[in-house]
């Protein structure tokens, strides 16, 4: 009996009820009909419990941090990096927006939110340089994917949560794979470019680019930081190779090692800068406090400072900080709306987080996972055939669900059958995450394409058409993800956490 | 009829800003309250206790301030293929059917609340929070757990004023598809950014 909770369910979501209210509805009329009015009871606590969380609160930290990045005039800076860098290749703007997306996903956890911020500034650019505004609308929706799944990510916080994995892993398991789609979307651009002759464009837009002394004087030692740290890993890695290899013990001051690197890097950066022009310069200058918040977020969580939580509160500040003492962009009197704003939209999510893990209870009690894995091992009882049909099924899920409640429902039906079968639950937890959120992008329910269309204003049928090439490209990059289970292991396994 | 949607409409917009004003400052505070907390314990050398439950205790406040005015300005995620591809008229008779169902989940959902507010759970004391009164010469007042509990049970209360209200406004449009209906005080695409 309790296990046509499932279909109902999916009526109930075909008819339109909102996800919040079938989630609870199909249960709690099931366990009515069986008379079990206590558990309805333990229906309402559970959405209480559900979002009664700290490693939840991380949710609209994020998306807070996003919206003031965003607000704080940092999207027009990381454009123009990515242009200085990129913008001279055929096709420039159309790597530029991917380029643009893989750095915004490291500010930002979601794919929406890199739709709407880079598409107006970037699908306009594009259409002035030549290019049709499908083609800028196909090129924005595909890239921001790559949101979600670079760290910070919303929907690795959710799985993380109702899984009880561990954010740090996620987060990092995630970053390989959004590069692999960034580079796989950047191919599809190349080879396009050869064929339909796509325009170059200008390395830098405007001339004359200015800086503030102080803003100047914090990138140049941030920079500096930056490289030193970056080296200093390199050689860590380098280090703990030859400790393995030639089996001596080599100690070494971090510190110590530090202040080495720092001029070392400072030489690299001026034999650099001889090489570029002062406005290059000054752009990289500009983009540097951005780019901050990905190492403060993940260097903080790798270290050990922070938990994911007070890193995104942490991250939260310094967008305050960049916001009103580097870039000045943004006053008082503009807070209350944007905090207003990051609230409206977590407070739909944790809602429907808190219905999920009330509506996961009653999966349990039903047995429904046994029963799911007893049917999908009749199907095949080889892990490589199960995955994909997996990628089949959460593919046409995120066609039409997005991708949060799509992880809360589906999550703990499936991941416990893929961890017996020997997929690590890490691995398993970005399939999914990367599955859905290419649903984001898929016709005909999207949502990415819908927010697409309503930046650039040409209709869903015609980016859906536009954006087939990238799709192609983006599941070629979800099967080498699925079955490449190094793609996104190995940074977790390096530092440690994973075993 | 639409008089009273009018009134009634009037009346959520007011008490909606005011949940909503006081959800922002819950948010800031919980930035604060956390940011503290790393403060107290890198900075300062000494972890509070309380940080923890205070932030969830404002994000539970938050959530349920904010929800009744998602759910009315319809940034609950559906799938809304079916309702926006019938006919006009099939299409608001199945919007109807389908916000009486979610007023039945609320009102069921309100009973059990309320238990789980005033029952005997919410007679304890949280663990960590507690109001520092006997600074000012007071008491300290131990914070029970039922201040939070609240926070669900208001949250299902207004959402169901809320479908009420969205449930009036789907009746005046079946039976007066030209009545002009009240402004539900939605800034400019703000559901958009869902």
């Amino acid at each position: 009996m309790l296990a046509l909770f499932l279909p109902a369910f999916l009526i109930f979501l075909l008819i339109g009820l909102p996800v919040f209210f079938a989630l609870i509805l199909s249960p709690g009329i099931l366990l009515w009909m069986n008379g079990q009015e206590r558990d309805i009871a333990l229906l309402y606590r559970n959405v209480y419990n559900g979002m009664d969380s700290f490693p939840l609160m991380a949710l609209p930290f994020f998306v807070l941090a996003g919206e003031l990045m965003n607000r704080g005039g940092i999207t027009t800076r990381l454009v123009e990096f990515s242009q200085a860098l990129m913008g001279h290749l055929r096709g420039g703007l159309a790597h530029v927006n991917i380029l643009s997306s893989i750095l915004f996903a490291g500010l930002s956890g979601s794919a929406v939110a890199d739709t709407s911020a880079l598409g107006s500034t970037l699908i306009p650019a594009m259409e002035k340089n030549g290019y049709s505004r499908k083609f800028a609308a196909a090129v924005t929706a595909a890239s921001s994917v790559i949101g979600p799944i670079i760290p910070p990510s919303g929907i690795m916080i959710i799985y993380a949560y109702v899984m009880g994995e561990s954010v740090a892993a996620l987060f990092l398991a995630g970053i390989v794979p959004g590069v692999l789609v960034g580079v796989g979307l950047m191919v599809v651009v190349r080879l396009m470019a050869d064929r339909y002759d796509l325009p170059k464009a200008e390395r830098i837009v405007t001339k004359g680019q200015t800086i503030s002394p102080l803003e100047s004087r914090v990138s140049f030692v941030l920079i500096r930081i930056n490289i030193a740290g970056l080296l200093m890993a390199l050689f860590g890695g380098v280090l703990a190779l030859v400790r393995r290899l030639a089996d001596i013990e080599i100690t070494s001051n971090s510190w110590l090692v530090f202040l080495v690197f720092l001029p070392i890097a400072h030489l690299l950066l001026l034999r650099l800068r001889k090489q570029v022009s002062s406005d290059f310069r000054v752009i990289c200058k500009k983009a540097v406090a951005p780019l901050q918040t990905p190492i403060i977020i993940l260097g903080g969580i790798l270290v050990g400072v922070f938990t994911p939580t007070e890193a995104s509160a942490v991250a939260v500040a310094y967008a305050l900080i960049i916001a009103f003492v580097v870039l000045r962009s943004m006053s008082l009197r503009d807070l209350p709306a944007i905090l207003s704003k990051a609230a409206l939209s977590s407070a739909t999510v944790l809602l429907l987080v808190g219905a999920a893990v009330a509506f996961k209870t009653v999966v349990s009690l039903s047995h429904a996972p046994e029963h799911m894995a007893n049917f999908m091992l009749s199907l095949s009882s080889n892990p490589l055939v199960l995955l994909f049909l997996i990628n089949l099924l959460l593919f046409i899920v995120g066609m039409f669900l997005d991708a949060g409640p799509a992880i809360i429902i589906l999550g703990p039906i499936l991941g416990p059958i893929f961890v017996d079968l020997g997929v690590h639950p890490v691995h398993f937890a970005i399939i999914m995450s990367v599955n859905l959120t290419v649903g984001l992008a898929t016709p005909p329910m999207g949502l990415v394409l819908f927010v697409a269309s309503s930046v650039s204003g040409e209709k869903v049928e015609t980016i859906s058409k536009a954006i087939m090439p990238f799709l192609a490209v983006e599941i070629v990059v979800i099967f080498l993800i699925t079955y490449v289970p190094a793609i996104s292991m190995t940074i977790p396994r390096l530092t440690g956490f994973v075993q | 009829m639409l008089t009273l949607l009018r009134l009634y409409a009037q009346v959520n917009t007011w008490v909606l800003r005011l949940m909503r004003h006081v959800a922002w400052m819950a948010l800031a505070l919980m930035v604060v309250v956390i940011l503290a907390q790393v403060f107290f314990r890198y900075v300062l050398n000494n972890a509070l206790p309380w940080p923890d439950e205070a932030a969830r205790f404002l994000m539970l406040w938050m959530t349920a301030l904010m929800a009744p005015s998602a759910m009315r300005w319809g940034g609950f995620v559906s799938i809304d293929m079916l309702p926006r591809a019938l006919p006009r008229v099939i299409g608001l008779v199945l919007t109807l059917v389908l916000l009486v169902a979610s007023l039945v989940v609320l009102i069921v959902g309100l009973s059990h609340g309320y238990n789980h507010t005033f029952g005997f759970g919410g007679n304890f004391n949280s663990s960590s929070l507690r109001l520092p009164l006997d600074w000012f010469g007071f008491e300290v007042v131990r914070v029970k757990l039922r201040y939070m509990y609240a926070s669900l049970l208001l949250c299902v209360g207004m959402m169901s004023v809320v479908t009420v209200e969205m449930i009036l406004r789907t009746l005046i449009a079946l039976i007066n598809p030209s009545a002009e209906l009240p402004p539900d005080d939605a800034p400019n695409g703000v559901m958009e950014a869902e």
